[in-house]
């Protein structure tokens, strides 16, 4: 029977011939995934110890934590919280990653996120790893499911697929394209499905610029994103790689919610109103130009790639960050800020103004520098909900690197384009 | 996590009344309000439940009344709080258009009946009394119309007869020999 590359992922991994969009079943994960939270990991570890009664784990390969929540502040509450993550996962043998950058970029760096493989996470962006023709579920507190159990009973979700042809015009990211896809189809319009991109258009984008997509794809309501693994991603893949894998490719035929062709090239550059993503606040860069902002962030695990640093270098070389406005750049990961810093592109940054922080979450919800009543910051963060970023009276908009640099520099929100021609 | 409550499985039929219709894409976060949703504290959410759209709310509420949504209820980054403020005052299930993924998953694993029912936003008013058949997902009303949404999966069912995931986790894997974990 003709599969979907999801439907063909979820089958392999719950040990299956076939799979298809509706059935119920268990379904074993290559990675049970989770980044120290308190309320998250340490109830979960000891759950699994007190109330389940686990006390070694048959397969600790299969579980991955990472610590790149609260690494900033540097107080006793903070270490706190990462020794007792620590202490547990030597406990059960589990590979623990500390303070080397956002998971979700990290995951990739480390070879996790595999063609082919099958990721859960409680946290729900883990569907960035879609950009290796990987499955990445947010399943909140269930991981603990699988956590305890190995598996994970899941409802096979149906397939949108989304042909993608041309290309992003200069300072046109694929942070506007999704945002593009949830003014279109609204943010539940891929509700409870996967998203997979394929066509020429997908194959010609940056696996960085694939990862920021796939990141976001709750926001249309999927439940993860996954492009065809092409040699891009394969040859990512086998750099990486310390198991096998096995790559899936959709079959003809397969069975989808619906088809939708996006011609990259007309995609405009977009700002998301505060509040959330959904699709009544979206707009065009042009229609929120002038709004003035004091803050501007670029990073999160959907953005601070090594594309969406030179993104913001190519803004900012030889500009300043406009005055009143402080300018934040986090880069994905500490092996990604070193990368920025040997081709340049962090000096370039601090001539213009920027500072520069160590990878971490702390920026994107609010832990580090929040944001003060009143303040307006423009954002390449996952979230814009009130007091995301800090206080519940300031106001977050959102938009891609390209986008975020040109408003630093204009203290207004800007389009690229606008400041290219200034 | 432990800071949830322990909530009893609903009974075979909910019996009770329509609290509030909710539009599309609701964020639930905003029953109790952005600026509350960390706490857990049972006399402030009730201060809070509600205020903002009837501070009569949780006065009126009674054990097994509903809440009606429209479509992709719970959209948004969802909290756990207000559902506690909400479940506290003795909500006993959500009936709506469609779920946003996230809510759903967070809430079902709570034990929470969660049901789509397409109709169900237009198809009953405020105060209308409903008697819910959770695992049919039908719903009737007094003047014997019946709406029929979308039945759990054999799984879900489970988990909202056992009071949550966790509990019918622990009835499954509590204690079992450690490498078969």
């Amino acid at each position: 029977m003709p599969s979907t590359i999801a439907e063909k992922i979820l089958a392999r991994a719950a040990g299956v011939d076939v799979v298809k969009a509706g059935d119920n079943l268990p379904v074993r994960p290559d990675y049970m995934i989770a980044y120290d939270f308190p309320g998250y990991t340490d109830v979960m570890f000891k759950q699994m110890h007190d109330d389940f009664g686990i006390r070694t784990l048959a397969e600790p390969h299969r579980y991955v934590v990472f610590i790149d929540h609260m690494l900033t502040k540097g107080t006793e509450q903070e270490r706190e919280v990462h020794q007792v993550t620590r202490d547990w996962c030597e406990f059960y043998g589990i590979e623990l990653h500390e303070a080397r950058g956002i998971g979700h970029q990290v995951m990739a760096e480390l070879g996790y996120a595999l063609p082919g493989n099958f990721l859960i996470h409680f946290d729900g962006h883990i569907s960035g790893a879609g950009a290796f023709g990987a499955l990445g579920w947010g399943v909140r507190r269930d991981l603990l499911e699988a956590w305890v159990s190995g598996q994970i009973y899941l409802d096979v979700p149906a397939t949108t697929r989304f042909e993608l042809v041309g290309e992003l015009a200069d300072g046109v990211d694929s942070r506007d394209l999704v945002h593009h896809i949830i003014g279109e189809y609204g943010a539940d319009g891929c509700a409870h499905q996967v998203m997979e991109f394929s066509g020429p258009g997908a194959r010609g984008m940056s696996i960085d610029r694939r990862q920021g997509l796939c990141g976001m794809a709750m926001f249309t309501g999927a439940v993860s994103a996954v492009f065809e693994p092409d040699e891009a991603a394969l040859s990512y893949a086998r750099r990486v790689a310390s198991t096998g894998f096995t790559p899936q490719l959709p079959d003809e035929g397969a069975d989808y919610a619906a088809v939708h062709t996006i011609d990259l090239s007309e995609l405009r550059p977009r700002v998301v109103l505060p509040g959330s993503a959904r699709s009544d606040n979206t707009r065009g860069v042009d229609e929120l130009a002038g709004t003035p902002v004091t803050k501007a962030f670029i990073g999160s695990c959907a953005s601070g790639r090594i594309e969406d640093i030179r993104a913001a270098a190519l803004i900012l070389d030889g500009r300043k960050v406009a005055p009143g406005v402080e300018l934040n750049v986090v880069p994905t990961s500490d092996s990604v800020h070193q990368q920025a810093e040997r081709e340049g592109l962090l000096d370039v940054l601090r001539a213009a103004g920027a500072q520069i922080a160590r990878s971490s979450c702390d920026f994107c919800f609010g832990y580090q520098k929040p944001l003060q009543p009143g303040e307006n910051c423009i954002s390449t963060g996952v979230l814009n909900i009130s007091g995301r970023m800090g206080s519940t009276e300031a106001n977050i908009y959102m938009g891609s690197a390209y986008t975020v640099a040109a408003s630093a520099v204009a203290g207004t929100i800007s389009s690229a384009e606008g400041v290219a021609r200034s | 996590m432990s800071a949830l409550r322990d909530y009893p499985p609903p009974p075979d039929l909910i019996r009770g009344r329509v609290a509030w219709i909710f539009g599309d894409d609701f964020d639930i976060d905003l029953v109790i309000g952005v600026e509350n949703i960390k706490s857990y504290d049972a006399d402030f959410l009730r201060s809070k439940v509600m205020r903002e759209f009837d501070p009569t709310f949780a006065d009126r509420v009674r054990p097994g009344d509903v809440i009606v949504g429209g479509r992709n209820f719970g959209y948004g980054h969802p909290h756990y709080p207000p559902m506690v403020a909400l479940r506290d005052l003795g909500i006993a299930a959500v009936l709506a258009e469609s779920f946003s993924p996230g809510f759903w998953r967070g809430e079902t694993y709570n034990g929470m009946p969660l049901l789509t029912v397409p109709g169900i936003s237009t198809g009953v008013t405020k105060g209308d009394n409903v008697a819910v058949d959770w695992r049919a997902a039908t719903v009737r009303l007094d003047d014997g119309t019946e709406l029929r949404g979308t039945p759990p999966s054999d799984r879900v069912r489970r988990v909202i007869e056992a009071g949550g995931s966790l509990k019918l986790l622990l009835a499954e894997h509590a204690h079992q020999p450690a490498d078969q974990a």
